[in-house]
């Protein structure tokens, strides 16, 4: 795997909108990105001007996207996914899948299922093919404990596909049997959500980010730390490291260089580091070690990034976020 | 002894000093008992009537709420964010999906899209959109609160007329009466929902503090009896009136409410305090400020108001609904209104910045024409392009619908100061 402190920036892509989501096409310089213009959009990034095309649109923030082989399925603030064929690039099916607004969409390892996770605090798993829902996983409050609507962030597969983590507005992570959709654990970060009942009455945070590690074994949580003015997104970044089964915290990362949240997590496939991506003002890096409980390298990333693609050999990585998509090489 | 033909009930209390005032305009001169009074001759004293029933709460949402997530929304626009507008049941007329039911009950309220104030300072937009008009110097003007409290307010009232809450800390502003003096200066609750200094001391229990005031009573008419006293009639005054705040408490306690109209409001602060603003302006209390802090969301606009507006949403609809069931939202106004709006821009943080340049506030009821929008942004909220209203328009259109003058002066000492500024006129197509 190589290693974090060869990183280097390769290029770097304005953008007009804000990139949500962003999938790639195996083997392939073929990205999708999913974008606050509500498009999904298609881009090369070796072409000499890098100028995605439109393929379709939703009706409002386009928050996720994923692969499933050859299509696309994205989902957004209208509630609904969209499955695209990117070979024929037609439109395959719409569907409403959710009451509230999708925040993320990922697909299983093996391409056969989509899970979705919106505001409605549900975590929905579709037939990659058939478009046909096949579970819905209830294991988060609608309401926060002070009564007000909660949000449901994310979700993310385990890398043998067994596995689904989910995770919400108060810090409440639950992990899935990904087959038969039964809850098998849960774990809280509440330290990532900060509610503020003296000077502002509302909250800030919420665990933006969940990944597996490669043996399945720890599951990393990502966000922000508390907050002590939360008009603005002012703690470091902070991910937090669990053996899920044990529900015990086995590492804890507070970014002292980085400042925001923690939007996206992905081990390395040999797990020799953990990288986090996010942002407040501006952007950040994260390489985490996290047997060696220590941060490997911080960077500063050209803009607040939402979302990342990691090749599976780790050389090549792709960030989407405020206004841009950076490219990047490892090795 | 001179006989009282005071009943003493609340709703003849309501009209005495109106027939006593209005007798005064109507040049028959102040009377000391009904009796001699033909009120119902006087066109006048109707009008004072009417205009002494209005009553209003405001919904401060300190901090500045966003237009965009709430009455002016840009969907589509660069600008627009995530959520979408919702049709509502007026035709033509759109909201943020933020408020499904306020979207249900448009034809109560005016929406005013084009507010340009100029002032993005918390401090001093504050100031601005609570009075209507900038200090000056050597003129600390009173701000609605104190305006309203001085024109609706009742010189034996039992209850105070004028109540705000602020509980959170951040940008906590006071009320304040100005030149108007402290007579009309707020009863201020910061902390909790009940004020702090009415309830009797423990060793005073309810009969000792019945016969004190009797005794007062007595001693103070044997005076009277004896000898000639304006500061007599001045004291008797305050005394009934602190007596009478003294048993306003029980306004504040939401325990006495049935249960399920306080599942209704809620269980947050802003539910309750509402509810409580409810029971105060249906006792009578002219204006009733609860804040509603803190809306600065410069980082994650979108999951701050996600959070805040359905409760907004909600504890307006309900207040809405329980003025209107008890046949009072004729008479109430509620207003909400900030300090400023929200930048169109979104930054890198998700958020939204102060912009006072093109910004929304909303009046229902009280005087107000229901199902109205007055003021247009252009296709990304950055400027307004029609219809453009300043604070003291504003203030103007609001006093109007209550049926102040907004024209007549105040004096400070022999200074005559004007309502609103020179030159401002109400919006006469907003006015019911």
């Amino acid at each position: 795997m190589p290693l974090p402190d060869t990183l280097k920036l390769v290029k770097d892509f304005s953008r007009p909108s804000i990139a949500f989501a962003i999938a790639r096409a195996p083997k392939s310089n073929q990205i999708f990105l999913g974008s606050s213009d509500f498009k999904v959009s298609a881009g090369d990034l070796t072409a000499t001007k890098f100028e995605p095309k439109d393929l379709y649109a939703h009706a409002s923030y386009v928050t996720g996207v994923a692969l499933a082989g050859e299509t696309l399925v994205s989902g957004g603030y209208d509630g609904k996914l969209t499955w695209w064929d990117t070979k024929n690039a037609k439109a395959i099916r719409s569907v409403e899948a959710h009451a509230k607004w999708v925040r993320k969409v990922v697909a299983s390892p093996d391409g056969k299922r989509i899970a979705s996770v919106a505001d409605d605090m549900l975590c929905k798993i579709w037939d990659a093919e058939a478009g046909k829902l096949i579970h819905t996983l209830k294991g988060h409050e609608e309401k926060t404990p002070t009564f007000f609507v909660s949000m449901l962030y994310t979700v993310a597969y385990s890398v043998d596909g067994k596995y689904l983590a989910t995770a919400d507005k108060v810090g409440h992570v639950v992990i899935w049997d990904a087959t038969t959709g039964k809850e098998l654990s849960s774990v809280e970060a509440p330290t990532m959500y900060t509610w503020d009942p003296k000077a502002r009455m509302h909250s800030i945070g919420g665990v933006r980010s969940v990944a597996f590690s490669p043996d399945s074994k720890w599951l990393a949580v990502g966000g922000t730390g508390k907050i002590g003015n939360i008009d603005h997104l002012e703690a470091k970044a902070r991910v937090e490291v669990f053996d899920w089964q044990a529900k015990k915290q086995v590492a804890e990362f507070v970014a002292d260089k980085s400042q925001g949240i923690v939007n996206r997590l992905e081990f390395a496939k040999d797990g020799s580091w953990l990288l986090g991506a996010g942002g407040a003002g501006e952007g950040f890096l994260i390489f985490m070690d996290v047997a060696g409980k220590k941060i490997i390298k911080q960077e500063k990333a050209p803009m607040h990034v939402h979302d990342f693609v990691l090749s599976d050999a780790a050389d090549s990585l792709v960030l989407a976020g405020h206004n841009k998509v950076s490219q990047y090489k490892l090795g | 002894m001179p006989r009282n033909f005071f009943c003493g009930s609340t709703d003849h209390a309501l009209t005495r000093r109106s027939f006593l005032g209005a007798a005064t305009f109507a040049g028959i001169g102040a009377a000391t008992g009904m009796s001699s009074l033909n009120a119902l001759a006087a066109p006048d004293l109707a009008k004072d009537l009417k205009k002494n029933q209005k009553r209003v709460i405001l919904l401060w949402l300190a901090g500045g709420a966003s237009q965009l997530e709430t009455w002016d929304p840009k969907p589509g626009a660069v600008t627009g964010g995530p959520f979408r507008a919702i049709p509502t049941d007026v035709p033509g007329i759109h909201i943020s999906e933020l408020m499904p039911e306020m979207a249900k009950r448009m034809k109560t309220t005016c929406i005013i899209r084009g507010l340009d104030t100029k002032n993005g300072d918390h401090g001093g937009g504050a100031k601005l959109m609570t009075r209507g008009r900038r200090d000056e110097s050597g003129v600390k003007y009173p701000d609605l609160g104190a305006v309203v409290a001085r024109e609706m307010g009742r010189a034996e009232s039992k209850v105070p007329d004028y109540v705000t809450f602020y509980s959170q800390t951040e940008g906590r502003i006071s009320g304040d009466s100005g030149f108007l003096g402290s007579r009309y200066a707020p009863m201020e609750l910061t902390s909790g929902n009940s004020p702090e200094f009415l309830k009797r001391l423990d060793g005073i229990n309810e009969l000792d503090h019945q016969q004190r005031a009797d005794l007062r009573d007595m001693f103070s008419k044997q005076f009277s009896r004896e000898h000639s006293s304006n500061t007599l009639a001045s004291h008797n005054e305050a005394y009934e009136r602190v007596r009478g705040i003294m048993a306003s408490e029980t306004l504040f306690d939401i325990t006495k409410e049935p249960q399920k109209i306080r599942d209704k409001y809620g269980k947050t602060q802003l539910g309750e305090q509402a509810l409580i603003a409810r029971r105060l302006v249906e006792a009578g209390v002219p204006f009733v400020r609860v804040a509603r802090a803190w809306w600065d969301s410069h980082g994650q606009n979108f999951e701050t108001h996600q959070e805040m507006v359905p409760e907004l949403d909600h504890v307006m609809a309900t207040l809405t609904d329980d003025l209107k069931e008890r046949g009072l939202l004729d008479d109430v106004m509620i207003v909400t209104l900030a300090e400023f709006g929200r930048t169109p821009g979104i930054n890198s943080s998700l958020g939204r910045d102060h912009f006072a340049s093109a910004w929304s506030m909303s009046m229902t009821g009280g005087g107000i024409k229901g199902g109205s929008v007055y003021g247009k942004t252009d296709d990304k909220g950055q400027k307004v392009i029609a219809e453009e209203v300043n604070a003291a328009n504003l203030f103007a259109t609001i006093y109007s619908a209550l049926g102040i003058n907004p024209h007549k002066n105040y004096y400070v000492g022999a200074r005559p100061i004007p309502l609103v500024d020179p030159g401002a006129e109400p919006i006469k197509s907003v006015v019911g």
